[in-house]
């Protein structure tokens, strides 16, 4: 199997298993519990989260531990909103983010009293600065703009962003699930109030998010219970997975560069050589402004899903964000976002080269995807 | 509905799980339908891989099988 679906998971790295393995088993020790066996695993936790506060420029005490990236996308968004519960807000996003901030966004504009502007992007997926400056209104309170798209890996002028909104009493955050580990991510340069992120993605565990947070800045508590996370975030540590997560983050920093060259150069191969078979395949996203790892194809007149499901007969694991599993065969709303047709939206796959991916598996790809796509046109 | 047959060997009266296969597997708007044994002969695969896609889709809750 050829697995080329690195934005919607990776495998964990070999370094992160054994690190988190003891605490599953010999060190299963509650991080909360009193006496050294519990203190143990405290340690751990506390460790893992120095790996990651040095991974991002943060300091130890912004960063809290989550079930998830979704996690921390709606408890930013869920409780910056109830911090103003007896105010009329406004938040600004954009309108192709993850559904954790799009539907977390649209539940609360449901609950009233918060009113959210999704703005446009360019035909490469790029927020303008200039629309978030003309979308600001005098309640505005929070701006939300992922780092980088999960579906076609464009990435965003958070920086330039976050210039604008500094001094201006507007908290801004950030969802990194697909950039952190990949791109350097530094909250300062950033200019970022929040930051999300997802150790799975950056070959950690399952399980483990990570939220950014600036010191200083008040963020009710979404979960309920206990006072781990310095009583920001309720429910014993999943310990095993936040050790999986700061040793993957420190593992994916020292690679970076060198992985973001060879990710590179294996993204171009494999754009290349299905161009030069299928010349009118679109490259749909930022060709700059892009993750190292990831493209979106289009294919004009056939269904991306066919076409994924053909390389999956074929032992190639590649995505399509059109899926239809319970008759709604509905398109991509990033890709409509970025001005494309319906059937083109419908046409596209993403294929996210990670860590284990080799140059000699991206020239097998292009085999396979030129095949699958003569196999459906010869249908015809 | 009128009845399908396959496109290659002539087979009458298509499952409805050899006419979701080739739509899903090829065209959602295809007019050519396969039965599996042709289908898997076109895709260059085994029939059992074919029916394993099946267990899937109805899995995921796909209407076309």
């Amino acid at each position: 199997m050829i697995y080329a679906d690195n934005a919607a998971t990776t495998r964990i790295s070999d370094r992160a298993f054994e690190q988190m393995l003891p605490f599953l088993r010999e060190q299963y020790g509650n991080a909360s519990s009193q006496y050294s066996f519990g203190a143990k695993a405290k340690r751990a936790v506390e460790h893992a989260r120095k790996q990651v506060a040095a991974a991002i420029g943060a300091e130890l005490s912004e960063i809290t531990f989550t079930s998830g990236g979704s996690e921390a996308n709606s408890w930013v968004l869920r409780c910056v909103a109830e911090t103003y519960r007896n105010e009329s807000i406004h938040i600004i996003t954009s309108a192709i983010e993850h559904h954790s901030v799009l539907n977390a966004c649209r539940a609360i504009e449901q609950g009233g009293g918060v009113e959210v502007t999704f703005l446009p992007v360019d035909d490469a997926g790029r927020v303008s600065v200039e629309d978030v400056k003309a979308a600001i209104k005098h309640n505005t309170k929070l701006v939300s703009i992922m780092l980088a798209n999960n579906e076609i890996g464009t990435i965003q002028p958070i920086s330039q962003i976050g210039a604008f909104l500094k001094g201006r009493d507007i908290l801004f955050h950030t969802d990194a699930v697909q950039a952190v580990g990949h791109i350097p991510v530094d909250v300062d340069d950033l200019r970022v109030d929040f930051l999300t992120a997802s150790a799975h993605k950056f070959n950690g565990a399952k399980g483990t998010g990570i939220l950014y947070k600036r010191s200083g800045l008040n963020l009710p508590p979404l979960v309920f219970g206990g006072k781990q996370e310095r009583g920001l975030r309720a429910g014993t540590e999943n310990v095993a997975g936040i050790v999986s997560a700061g040793s993957a983050i420190e593992e994916s920093i020292s690679k970076m560069a060198e992985e973001a060259k060879r990710l590179r150069s294996m993204i171009e191969v494999t754009v290349e050589g299905i161009k030069e078979k299928i010349p009118s395949v679109r490259v749909n996203g930022d060709t700059k402004f892009r993750l190292p790892g990831m493209v979106n194809l289009g294919f004009n007149g056939i269904s991306g899903e066919s076409l994924m499901h053909l390389l999956d007969l074929k032992g190639v694991c590649v995505s399509t964000s059109s899926a239809c599993t319970s008759g709604k065969d509905e398109p991509s709303h990033v890709l409509l976002a970025l001005g494309l047709s319906e059937q083109q939206a419908k046409s596209a796959i993403r294929i996210s080269y990670g860590r284990y991916n080799t140059a000699d598996e991206a020239k097998v790809i292009v085999k396979a995807v030129c095949g699958a796509y003569a196999k459906i046109i010869d249908n015809r | 509905m009128k009845k399908k047959s396959c496109y290659v060997c002539g087979k009458e009266a298509l499952s409805k799980n050899e006419i979701g296969l080739t739509k899903k597997l090829l065209d959602l708007k295809s007019k050519k339908f396969y039965c599996l044994d042709c289908l898997a002969e076109y895709l260059e695969v085994d029939t059992e891989f074919l029916l394993a896609k099946v267990a899937e889709f109805k899995e995921q809750g796909c209407k076309e099988f």
